[in-house]
């Protein structure tokens, strides 16, 4: 790959050169080209997807909601027909699309760090283009401005769908997901887009950093495991919670993203729950309760009104991070080729 | 004879992160699940105690259970599955990247016949999938079996069913025969890895709608209230438990079918291809598309 040498001044075009202007254009149609199978897979993916989400926000969801009158309306004993079917394919739908959309920041930054990125390096392709009149820079913003934008059209409207879809069933399925469990909250609004873009960052700067693309795909992978993880332990604390005490008997209560629960004592201390002791309904769990003289429970929490706060500033959060490693890797690109202009490639 | 050693430790040493991820993976998966059975077991029993029968009100205790169960359901989760990794691993890394850089083709001229090569290559990866099934499945049996009322799942849960004897292995051997076909078609390391996890996840996905259709079922006509460890199938057809081995090991069969086709096809392209190559010089990489 080292016998590509690089001629002086050729990464830097002189302004008005012949076929500056058609350049942007050709770039366009070139990485169109080269990355042809990837953009047919996303646009496949998202389609299905979409379709899948409408499907289940329709008919499913209708379906499934009219099993639950069938069942609602059964006497309390006996036998009693309602459609079973419609109402488990409805889980089973509402399930797998959720899933799918949450492993779509793993499929975006998979790509970037393998195939957009860490297979040009490898295969050195990159350095050739770099001798064609592209500037490292140039390549760089050509191959980022696009996927993004696509990425983040079709998790937008994946996201999107999802939610019109959990919102249609809201009070007519029973077993409809609370807005608080995890594929509702992370896979229907904002956060998601902001990890796919935080991910397509973090594999970009991975394939630029690893130049190998087997060792940027599982390295992204990684990446895109620590985003989630990350976003989902910091959540929680990103806006103030609410506090709601309750009895003993009744145990900590208050639904929705809970941030610290315990015992209040007469005094107003907060207490950790012993082990295995929720309620006073286990009478050796009240006589424990008395002991450590607590009066009630606490439980800090985000109630269904804090929704949107915590996804915007989750999801500023995260496009922060996408802004930082994007300018990161573009530092690693310019000085990594600034060492090398006028050397060996 | 020397060759042979040298390409063994040739493919040793290239893949020795797979090597040592794998190892680590499987003494793992054995210790955790030695330890939640000696240790584990005992601070969750201790727990259960508190909860005395006939005791009035809710025992909270009863949530220990959990602490044993969880665990040891997430370990045959993760082995069964492994095969994805495995496929991944022989598209991408074991087969695709070595034809993509021209690595694969040095070596033939190296006084390495392409054979020999995918024969060594398929070999060591396969005897070390066998060896971790032969370490961890005894182990998990004995697990399993251990502490039953601690546990709420039975014979038919998927990883359950898979980790009871060779089938978590021949998910393995096919992953890899799968794998090493899709490498050798595409020549290209990522979509090998694209194709070969997507065939795998298919393949298994079939297999495990299915599985209770491999072998004629018994009927009980009438009865209504069946045995809990029954599989049953509606219409009073069900599955008693000593259908565990003839369902398990035709599906093992059927795995390891589609290893031998996918093996044989493997064998039989690369002789196609490399055959009527003239022998000492390098062959060239297939030409790449260039920007």
């Amino acid at each position: 790959m080292s016998t590509v040498t690089t001629p002086p001044r050729a990464t830097a075009p002189a302004p008005g050169a012949p076929g500056t202007q058609a350049a942007p254009a050709r770039r366009l149609r070139w990485l169109l080209r080269l990355h042809r199978p990837a953009l047919c897979v996303w646009t496949v993916l998202v389609v299905v997807l979409a379709a899948l989400l409408l499907w289940l926000g329709g008919p499913l969801t209708d379906a499934s909601a009219a099993a639950w009158n069938q069942y609602d309306a059964c006497p309390t004993t006996g036998a009693c027909g309602y459609d079973q079917e419609a109402i488990l394919l409805y889980k089973d739908v509402s399930l797998y699309t959720s899933l799918t959309v949450l492993t779509l920041p793993f499929l975006v930054a998979m790509w970037a760090g393998a195939s957009l990125i860490g297979r040009e390096l490898e295969s050195g392709t990159a350095r050739l283009a770099w001798t064609q009149g592209v500037s490292p820079t140039r390549w760089l913003t050509a191959k980022l401005a696009l996927p993004a934008a696509l990425v983040t059209v079709g998790t937008a409207l994946a996201a999107l769908l999802n939610r019109l879809a959990w919102t249609a069933g809201l009070g007519r399925v029973d077993t409809a997901k609370p807005w608080y469990s995890i594929e509702t909250f992370y896979a229907s609004g904002p956060v998601v887009v902001a990890v796919a873009l935080a991910g397509l960052a973090a594999g970009t700067l991975l394939g630029l950093l690893l130049r190998r693309s087997l060792a940027a795909l599982v390295g992204s992978v990684c990446a895109t495991a620590a985003l989630w993880a990350g976003i989902f332990m910091a959540l929680p604390h990103l806006w103030p919670t609410v506090t709601r005490v309750s009895s003993l008997r009744e145990g900590p209560s208050g639904s929705g993203i809970g941030v610290a629960e315990g015992l209040l004592t007469a005094d107003g201390d907060r207490l950790g729950i012993p082990r295995y002791c929720g309620s006073s309904i286990d009478p050796s769990c009240g006589a424990l309760f008395d002991r450590l003289d607590a009066v009630s429970f606490y439980r800090d929490y985000h109630p269904a009104s804090h929704y949107w706060p915590l996804q915007f500033v989750a999801s500023g959060i995260l496009l922060a991070v996408a802004v930082l490693l994007t300018v990161l890797t573009f530092r690693v690109l310019r000085h990594r080729t600034a060492d090398h202009r006028g050397g060996l490639a | 004879m020397t060759a042979d050693r040298g390409l063994i430790r040739t493919v040793l040493r290239l893949h020795r992160t797979a090597l040592v991820v794998w190892t680590v993976f499987v003494l793992a998966a054995v210790a955790g699940l030695v330890w939640l059975n000696t240790v584990t077991v005992d601070s969750v029993r201790a727990a259960l105690d508190r909860c005395p029968d006939n005791a009035p009100g809710f025992c909270g205790a009863l949530w220990a259970s959990l602490d044993y169960s969880e665990p040891t359901g997430w370990i045959s989760t993760l082995m069964l599955y492994s095969f994805w990794a495995v496929a991944a691993w022989a598209g991408g890394s074991l087969i695709g990247r070595e034809l993509e850089s021209g690595t694969a083709q040095l070596a033939w001229t190296q006084a390495v016949t392409p054979l020999r090569w995918l024969a060594v290559k398929l070999a060591l990866p396969a005897l070390l999938i066998v060896l971790g099934g032969a370490v961890f499945v005894p182990v998990y049996r004995w697990a399993w079996s251990a502490n039953r009322d601690l546990m709420g799942d039975d014979w038919t849960f998927n990883d359950v069913f898979a980790a009871h004897g060779p089938a978590v292995v021949a998910y393995g051997l096919c992953a890899l025969a799968v794998g090493t076909l899709a490498g050798l078609l595409l020549r290209r390391s990522l979509p090998a890895l694209g194709v070969a996890v997507a065939v795998m996840v298919v393949l298994n996905q079939y297999l495990e709608i299915h599985r209770a259709d491999f072998w004629p079922t018994k009927t009980a006509p009438g009865r209504k209230e069946m045995p809990n460890d029954w599989w049953q199938q509606g219409d009073g057809h069900y599955h008693p438990p000593s259908h565990f081995w003839p369902l398990h090991l035709v599906e093992t069969g059927i795995l390891l079918t589609v290893t031998a086709v996918a093996t044989a096809a493997a064998f039989w392209l690369l002789h196609r291809r490399t055959t009527g190559l003239p022998a000492p010089h390098a062959q060239q990489a297939r030409p790449r598309a260039t920007v």
